[in-house]
């Protein structure tokens, strides 16, 4: 597949678009990409697989009191712990942006499906990423917290 | 309606008879909301088409390190690269196994890539509306569990 590093400022811009037209929040990168996360506190993090022609995964982290705004933004209504709904909204967010990479991935002539989404919350938690994968974590700031996008493709 | 738990089962105890060389015994499905494996380690991979999901191996980490150990053939005495790539690739030839009996019965679905997340009170969970199950298994390094979220298109 070779370097997909070309598709990160339309994955910034999709990133943007959901969370101005769907949560009504005004987001930006905040910082240069990198390819390693660490250690992730007291958070959330909705997923999603790519599969077909090139495999891969998408992930959202965000920390509890952004996932917790972005809920009530959803809903209209004030969410005050991580639960179904929070789960739900999150999970969402990684289904919308992963739908937005299919796009930009099946415009290349990729043949991309997505998987469900599912999310993973904890007190702390790592993602061990296989090194075999190009992975791309790019950050941004939200009104209520800064957040990650993180992108793993097979090569 | 296709005997999924079924297949998880029985493609679990194909890859630990043939790779790992580890008895182990499996349970009932665990189908409660509320149901979960006590584990610090799940590697999930995402499945798309007919079934679309994720299967995930949840492990304590004593079954991991025991686990991986089995597989490479000499002790493991902490979580490291081999540890995540052995159980990333335990869910893939479980979901591997899933889709050829799902093929059977002309249920077509893709394989994402095993994703390994590391943590303590770490809790997974589904959309709504979409139905869940965890296969217990189990064995001498501790016991370990394989769970399905799915919907079926």
């Amino acid at each position: 597949m070779g370097d997909f590093s070309d598709i990160i400022p339309k994955v910034i811009d999709a990133t943007k678009e959901i969370f101005t037209g769907m949560v009504m929040m005004d987001v930006d990168q905040e910082g240069e990409p990198s390819n390693e996360l660490g250690v992730i506190k007291d958070s959330i993090t909705g997923m999603v697989g790519l599969a077909g022609t090139h495999k891969g995964m998408l992930a959202v982290h965000f920390p509890n009191e952004l996932a917790l705004a972005i809920t009530t933004s959803f809903l209209g209504m004030d969410v005050n712990e991580i639960n179904e709904d929070v789960q739900d909204a999150v999970g969402e967010i990684a289904n919308m942006l992963g739908g937005n990479v299919k796009t930009l991935l099946t415009d290349r002539g990729y043949d991309i499906q997505l998987s469900l989404p599912s999310t993973i919350s904890g007190e702390e938690y790592t993602f061990l990423a296989d090194s075999d994968l190009q992975q791309i974590v790019i950050p941004f700031t939200a009104p209520a917290g800064n957040f990650y996008v993180e992108l793993e493709l097979e090569p | 309606m296709p005997p999924i738990e079924r297949y998880i089962t029985d493609a679990t105890l194909e890859v630990f008879s043939t790779m790992i060389f580890i008895d182990i015994n499996p349970g009932e499905p665990l189908k409660g909301q509320d149901d979960g494996i006590d584990s610090n380690l799940t590697s999930m991979i995402g499945l798309a088409g007919d079934l679309q999901g994720v299967l995930a191996v949840h492990c304590p980490e004593k079954a991991a390190l025991g686990i991986t150990g089995a597989m490479l053939g000499m002790e493991v005495t902490e979580i490291d690269d081999d540890v995540r790539d052995a159980i990333g690739e335990i869910a893939n030839m479980v979901a591997g196994g899933l889709k050829v009996a799902l093929a059977e019965n002309d249920i077509a679905i893709e394989l994402a890539i095993p994703t390994t997340v590391l943590g303590k009170a770490v809790r997974t969970s589904g959309q709504a509306g979409v139905s869940r199950f965890i296969v217990p298994f189990a064995s001498p390094v501790g016991d370990f569990g394989i769970e399905l979220k799915y919907v079926l298109h």
